[in-house]
């Protein structure tokens, strides 16, 4: 029977193999969560803000593990290019070319090691700029760098 | 100066033939085991061996298709000639199949885990695309991107971890972009190794995780003229296809001609709604809409072939265009103003068009003692991305479409020596060179232009230890440099400095000079009993830090995250060990090939926590990486017409340092079996070789994740195929394949698929069938 030499090998190699599948480590897998559906929560979905004025956002934000940044960015929707809030329809003024519409990109880190966190920022709205419909979409990671996002429509209106 | 007496000056040549049609068998050795030499023939059939002495000789003659020949000659006369004729059984080989007793000898030829693939195996198991009709083999899998497109994997990995050879040139594209698809026209291709493990030695940078090695292989007979027509169609994506092929030889001039056009639409989900990121789309007749596309591909091969003279030149371009799902182009949601649904043919934005253009030129001259082969390439791959231009971030809105272009000039120089010698040692030389010009365009920035030139050499031997064990082993050194041109943003972005915000056009990449310059070597062995086979490799392969992973500094829209590139980057190095133990029987066999990995500095693109203008940095970092993995194989015959065939394919993988240490590596495929049956029918009337077969997908769920995937089910997914030759008076009429992709309108996810990450399912249930004339 020596062919059947090398099959005791293979067999333990397997064994291996299925051992090694199990071991867990102890990773993150998941994502931190945005929460804008409470009663301080800003801004709320197909809200109208003035320009020249300014307002607070505020959200809350958490994580299984630890919180890493969080990001600002709002644009306009006059083209309709994306669509975000589902839960929410919101009446959209009609198509148009942007002139001097409102950009705001901003970037946070949240220091501390925090699994919970409340942002608080105000955001001023110029005057010159183009009233219409934009979104305000917040990204936050956490540590890993898991994403989350999450968009509001709003319209700037004079 | 060396003597001879009177008695060893014969001369023993001879030819090479098929036993059944007295073609000849191309890339047949013949080997005289008292003297120990194996030659190869050449492009005409022919052998030879001078400076024999008088005796009686055992000669074998081998050929990867056939059984080998083994034949006692005397060599009592100055010149003695024989022809070999070898059974050679195309249609038998399907059913031994990998691992079968004539596969022994290709098997034999690396000390890798290896997998031949010969036309009429891609034949039966055609899908949309070369890289898909691989999918079958064990190990290896696909990243594919809607139904026209796909790149293969092997062992989980892609991208530029594996090297696709045609023709013996490196076919070179975008292949590190998610989106990409291999440019090869499958109904081109004659023969297909896929060599599964590192073989940097053999083929320079890039072969960590394996080398997909396309050969044409065949030559015209003399004074003939043929080809085929074949018309193919699918229900799932409306594909309407025709291709042709023509070949032909006088007395030394020969040509062949592969023509082939597709046309196909939306392809088909099993649902009518895709929920991604708390987006609904809701789809028009499950169609995932824009994802139709055309292609065109021509190629053609003009040669010359005299005594040991062989040269040949292929031309192929391939043309392609097709869209990608319009709701949501990698990570980004999109609505757009243009009506989708009111055809599922159109090809809207987003899409891309894709032209590759290659002419290789090969020459082999086959001499007693060696065989020189020279491969001179060139190719140019044109892509570009279109999209709907819009404004984002600090960018205004575009005025064209053109969002990305690519455009490639790769020249290659390739030579190989093989040398035949009366000692233990068949040593192979190798030289490859390549220079590469990649420019950009369009107002979307991901990669900097830049021209790269790389240059190899290696020395490999193949040592007989007795007549059942061969040592294979071999040195390489490759040496590289990269230049990088600057990028500019076309447009203005603020920038604080010191308080005071000024506008500025960023530069988003600065000139750049790299060089690199790393061993590759290999030490292996095939030992070869009866009825089983062990192989072992330990292999050192590399790979060129790519100019995005050094310089990359901008927002991918695809991917809708900000990369940024490491200058610091060295070049990747990969360490792995491969083992194959194969079992065969008449009836039976069963093959395992495990193989662990390990690498000091494996490239990753990290997702940090960080942004930059709001987007998602990801970082390009080195992590330690350990992989371990294999597939199990086996076949069995249950009768003359039944027989049952069974894979199991794994893969583990853990960074072992860096910022995602504990985790796996991203598009990690689960672990995966395919059961299978396949029955051959009696001939009948007309119907002759038909063929009906069965297999079925079992997948496990992938838990096995990094940002930003997410885990994926299990799924059981199968497919039928019945084909059959229809005969008029003998004479072939029609070869019919009919296809059933799977058969239970399953919704499932692939991992590793280009749309996994929108939550896009596989294709639905499809019906193809290809009509194939001969003529």
């Amino acid at each position: 029977m020596k062919k059947l030499k090398f099959t005791p090998i293979f067999f333990v190699l397997m064994i291996f193999l299925a051992a090694c599948s199990d071991d867990e480590d102890d990773i993150d897998q998941t994502n931190p969560t945005i929460d804008f559906d409470f009663e301080s929560s800003f801004p709320k979905p197909c809200v109208v803000v003035q320009r020249g004025t300014t307002f607070n956002f505020h959200a809350k934000f958490s994580d299984n593990d630890v919180l890493g940044s969080y990001a600002i960015d709002i644009h306009n929707n006059f083209d309709h290019h994306t669509h975000d809030n589902y839960d929410v329809q919101c009446d959209l003024s009609p198509i148009k070319a942007p002139v001097n519409p409102f950009i705001y990109i901003q970037n946070f880190t949240i220091e501390g090691d925090l699994k919970e966190y409340q942002p608080t920022l105000e955001i001023v709205i110029p005057d010159a700029i183009d009233v219409g419909d934009y979104h305000f979409e917040v990204r936050l990671t956490d540590k890993t760098g898991w994403q989350t996002r999450h968009a509001i429509d709003f319209k700037i209106a004079d | 100066m060396l003597s001879f007496s009177q008695d060893c000056k014969h001369t023993f040549s001879g030819k090479v033939m098929d036993l059944h049609d007295s073609s000849i068998l191309l890339g047949a050795s013949v080997h005289i085991k008292e003297i120990n030499k194996t030659v190869s023939t050449n492009p005409q059939g022919e052998f030879i061996f001078k400076n024999l002495c008088s005796g009686t000789y055992t000669v074998t003659v081998f050929h990867y298709e056939c059984e080998p020949l083994t034949k006692q000659i005397t060599i009592n006369q100055e010149h003695i000639s024989e022809v070999f004729k070898l059974e050679h059984h195309i249609e038998e080989l399907e059913k031994v199949e990998i691992n079968g007793n004539k596969r022994k000898v290709f098997q034999k030829k690396s000390a890798l885990s290896t997998t031949v693939i010969n036309k009429e195996n891609l034949q039966q198991r055609k899908e949309t695309s070369l890289a898909k009709s691989l999918e079958h083999v064990a190990g290896v899998s696909t990243i594919s991107i809607g139904s026209g497109q796909a790149k293969p994997t092997i062992r989980g990995f892609g991208f530029n971890r594996v090297v696709v050879v045609q023709n013996g040139i490196k076919h070179e594209a975008q292949q590190w972009g998610a989106d990409h698809g291999l440019e090869i026209d499958q109904n081109a291709v004659e023969h297909i190794e896929i060599y599964k493990g590192p073989l940097s030695l053999l083929v320079g940078s890039d072969a960590i995780g394996g080398v997909i090695n396309i050969k044409e292989v065949s030559i015209p007979k003399k004074n003939s003229f043929g080809g085929n027509v074949s018309l193919i169609g699918r229900t799932n994506n409306d594909l309407v296809g025709l291709s042709t092929f023509l070949s032909g030889r006088k007395e030394h001039w020969f040509f062949k001609n592969t023509i082939t056009a597709n046309s196909y639409g939306d392809f088909k989900v099993p649902t009518d709604k895709i929920l991604y990121n708390g987006y609904v789309f809701d789809l028009h007749n499950h169609q995932l809409r824009n994802t139709a596309g055309r292609v065109l591909n021509i190629s053609g091969t003009i040669g010359y072939t005299k005594d040991d003279f062989l040269n040949r030149t292929i031309i192929s371009n391939v043309n392609e265009e097709n869209g990608f799902f319009a709701n949501a182009h990698g990570l980004e949601v999109i609505k757009s103003q243009i009506d989708y649904d009111k055809s599922s043919r159109d090809i809207d934005l987003p899409k891309h068009k894709l032209n590759h253009f290659k002419i290789t030129n090969e020459t082999e001259i086959h001499k007693e003692n060696y065989t020189l082969r020279i491969n001179a390439g060139f190719q140019n791959n044109a892509r570009q991305e279109l999209s709907e231009p819009s404004e984002h971030g600090y960018m205004p809105k575009p005025t064209s479409s053109l969002e990305r272009e690519f455009n490639k000039n790769t020249y290659s120089l390739n030579v190989f020596a093989d040398l035949y010698t009366n000692s233990k040692h068949k040593l192979k030389f190798g030289v490859n060179s390549e220079f590469q010009d990649n420019s950009i365009g369009g107002w979307g920035y991901i990669i900097p232009a830049y021209h790269r030139f790389s240059a190899g050499a290696f020395v490999y031997d193949k040592i007989e230890i007795s007549p059942k064990f061969y040592l294979h082993t071999g040195i390489r050194y490759d040496y590289g440099t990269l230049k990088t041109e600057q990028y500019q943003d076309w447009f203005l972005s603020p920038v604080n400095e010191n308080g005071t915000i000024k506008e500025e056009y960023l530069i988003r990449a600065t000139a750049k000079d790299f060089k690199f310059g790393d061993f590759s070597a290999s030490f292996g062995g095939v030992y070869d009993l009866k009825n089983q086979m062990f192989k072992f490799n330990l292999g050192k392969s590399f790979r060129m830090p790519l100019a995005n992973e050094l310089t990359s500094d901008g927002v991918n829209y695809h991917m809708y995250r900000y990369e940024l590139g490491n200058a610091d980057l060295k070049a990747e190095e990969s360490y792995q060990v491969d083992l194959e133990y194969s079992y065969t029987k008449p009836k039976f066999n069963v093959a395992v090939s495990p193989f662990v990995n390990y690498f000091p500095n494996y490239i990753y693109l990290n997702p940090t926590s960080d942004y930059y203008e709001a987007l998602q940095i990801y970082k390009f970092q080195e992590a330690e990486v350990f992989r371990f993995g294999g597939e199990i194989t086996s076949s069995f015959l249950l009768t003359e017409k039944l027989f049952l065939n069974t894979s199991v394919e794994y893969i583990y993988a853990r960074q072992l340092s860096g910022a995602k240490k504990g985790f796996t590596l991203p598009f990690s495929p689960p672990l995966s079996g395919i059961i299978g049956a396949n029955y051959t029918l009696k001939n009948y009337k007309y119907f002759k070789n038909t063929k009906f077969e069965l297999d079925w997908r079992f997948t496990a769920k992938q838990n096995e994740i990094v940002p930003p995937e997410s885990p994926t089910d299990g799924y059981t997914v199968g497919n039928f195929t019945m084909s059959t030759s229809l005969y008029k008076k003998d004479k072939k009429w029609a070869d019919v394949y009919f296809r059933v992709n799977n058969i239970l309108d399953t919704k499932y996810f692939n991992h590793t698929s280009f749309y996994r990450i929108i939550e896009v399912p596989e294709p639905g249930r499809n019906f193809s069938l290809e009509v194939r004339i001969p003529f």
